[in-house]
């Protein structure tokens, strides 16, 4: 293990098999993955569903143990639980006790964090107006909307204000109000100092937040970098642009013009284009004095496309 | 220090969410519908009605109290796991054993709150029926709370490992057994077969002898009861309680929150 200061997480070599039907046979879900994050860094942990993420994250948490390999966390195993003061964790889809109210349940986490009673109640307001519940913290848990519990996770998560955090999809399941919400918590999070670990699986949040990735696939790590770098050297992405009242002789012109399909009902129609002639295209639909329906980047599927990134990448 | 004050907090918590739970109240409702119910069956009959109504009390307290100790000893653990609370409570400086031990304390605590409002009823109950009241009561239904502290610490094993359906039978299973070891060691006894006397006496040491909890007959007929009657009983139970959350809290470190 590294001795480096500035190596926040360091997981070295790590397997995990589960026992698959009565446990006679065993499935390897992590397969000798390895990577570092760095101090103040908004890390992001990228993969398609069931590629190994939580499974990852919930060894660095101590809640299942590696059956190969080992993980430090600020220098100490993870299996340890005293440095846990200093690490904050947010499951995916939290579901909290919803007999309590905010204030109760941060309380609760404070005084198991140790966090001094004459400091409590101070630090859980602040916290409280952070995440912006000030006004929710004596309803019960249970009145709350799921992007509120979102939320208060987050504020649980720090309420012993933590070196590091940890956490899992925090937007996934949120509405468009709600993601903007939780990221701009955790851009706030890296300015003030704070190391962040986030599992996702949703690109776009990870092109927003994260200084740094790693894409897990099928349980090994595939890439550790820049995400920019990864998506550029990968995908061509096409995009989808609906038009309408377009005039008989434009059709004809798009399908010449642009080299691809077009497919069209009465004076409607749907037209695929690489990314890169989407401005072209609209231009020439305008200047001919057709509506513009919609314009949608179309993704394969995260699997898909981290597979094909990665092929190009050269691994 | 520190680990004592998040037991502390672990096991608060328990209380809480316990007592915000409807189930709990409604299984408090039935009984003391059922203490209250006896002044009713104590009135059918011509003869020893005080005793009637106190011997039905002291039951009614029991089944109940096992009742609920099942239902929050089993259900209160393995929500914390299906609910993936335990996740976040794990994720802070706390160990697999505080957490048990923490929630087995608050458990208890849970239990003794609802012993303590069912003996209210009880001696109301008594008082008004007119039925004599000594030190006798208090033993027997403190005896009550000891030997349901005793079955928490079953569901908490059996908890720690299974589901909820599976630790409820077990536990229900060795309740049974526990309170009827004794008798079978005695049959056992007076067989000829050696394999028998072994085996009754093998159940008697192994299973929790819960009968010696029982002391509701010597309560309610005014019988005198010793120190050792209690003494032992209470030695017996803290020891037994004690080694089961040992293993429980060795089990439940092994385990994987998948």
């Amino acid at each position: 293990m590294t001795s480096d200061p500035d190596v926040v997480v360091d997981v070295r070599d790590v397997c995990k098999d589960f026992p698959v039907g009565m446990g006679f046979r065993k499935k390897r879900v992590l397969d000798g993955i390895s990577f570092q994050v760095r101090k103040g860094e908004i890390f992001g942990f990228v993969g398609p569903n069931g590629a190994g993420k939580t499974t990852t994250l919930k060894i660095l948490m101590g809640l299942i143990r590696p059956t190969e390999g080992g993980a430090q966390i600020l220098g100490h195993d993870v299996s340890e639980t005293g440095f846990r003061e200093h690490i904050g964790f947010l499951p995916e889809n939290p579901y909290f006790y919803d007999y309590l109210t905010g204030r109760e349940f941060l309380r609760f986490y404070a005084e198991l964090c140790g966090v001094p009673r004459g400091e409590r109640r101070g630090r859980i307001a602040t916290l409280l107006e952070w995440v912006g519940l000030e006004n929710a913290g004596d309803a019960r848990l249970r009145t709350y909307s799921k992007g509120m519990l979102q939320r208060i996770g987050l504020a649980q998560a720090l309420v012993h204000d933590p070196e590091v955090v940890f956490l899992d999809e925090p937007m996934s399941g949120l509405d468009p109000m709600g993601r903007v919400e939780i990221r701009d918590l955790i851009l706030r999070l890296r300015a003030d100092g704070k190391t962040v670990f986030m599992n996702t699986h949703i690109l776009p949040d990870v092109e927003m937040v994260c200084d740094r990735v790693a894409i897990i696939v099928k349980g090994k790590i595939r890439y550790e970098g820049q995400i920019e770098t990864f998506l550029k050297s990968g995908e061509e992405r096409p995009t989808q642009v609906v038009l309408a009242r377009v005039p008989v002789e434009l059709a004809p012109k798009i399908e010449e013009d642009f080299e691809s399909e077009v497919r069209g009902f009465q004076d409607r129609i749907e037209v695929r284009v690489a990314e890169k002639d989407v401005g072209a295209l609209l231009w020439l639909a305008l200047g001919a004095g057709a509506d513009v329906i919609s314009v949608t980047p179309q993704r394969a599927s995260l699997e898909s496309i981290f597979l094909n990134a990665v092929e190009e990448v050269g691994q | 220090m520190n680990s004592f004050r998040r037991i502390r907090a672990i096991a608060v918590n328990t209380v809480l969410e316990a007592i915000r739970h409807r189930v709990l109240y409604a299984l408090l409702f039935f009984a003391l519908i059922l203490i209250g119910g006896g002044m009713l069956l104590a009135t059918l009959s011509y003869v020893e009605r005080e005793r009637i109504l106190q011997d039905l009390g002291l039951a009614s307290i029991r089944l109940f109290g096992v009742a609920i100790a099942l239902f929050v000893g089993v259900g209160l653990i393995h929500k914390e796991v299906d609910r993936r609370t335990i996740y976040t409570i794990l994720s802070k400086p706390v160990s697999r054993t505080h957490f048990l031990i923490g929630k087995y304390l608050g458990l208890v605590a849970t239990l003794w709150l609802q012993v303590v409002i069912m003996a209210a009823a009880f001696v109301g109950v008594s008082l008004l029926a007119g039925a004599p009241l000594d030190s006798g009561h208090a033993a027997a239904i403190g005896l009550i709370a000891v030997e349901l502290a005793l079955v928490v610490s079953v569901a908490v094993l059996f908890s720690s490992f299974t589901t909820p359906m599976l630790a409820s039978l077990f536990t229900v299973g060795i309740y049974i057994v526990g309170h009827l070891s004794r008798d079978l060691r005695e049959l056992g006894r007076q067989s000829d077969a050696d394999s028998v006397r072994y085996v009754t006496e093998f159940l008697y040491r192994v299973f929790p002898d819960l009968e010696s909890f029982n002391l509701s007959i010597q309560a309610v007929h005014g019988l005198t009861i010793t120190s050792r009657e209690v003494g032992f009983p209470v030695a017996y139970a803290a020891c037994y309680a004690a080694l089961l959350l040992l293993v429980a809290s060795w089990v439940f470190s092994r385990r994987d929150f998948r």
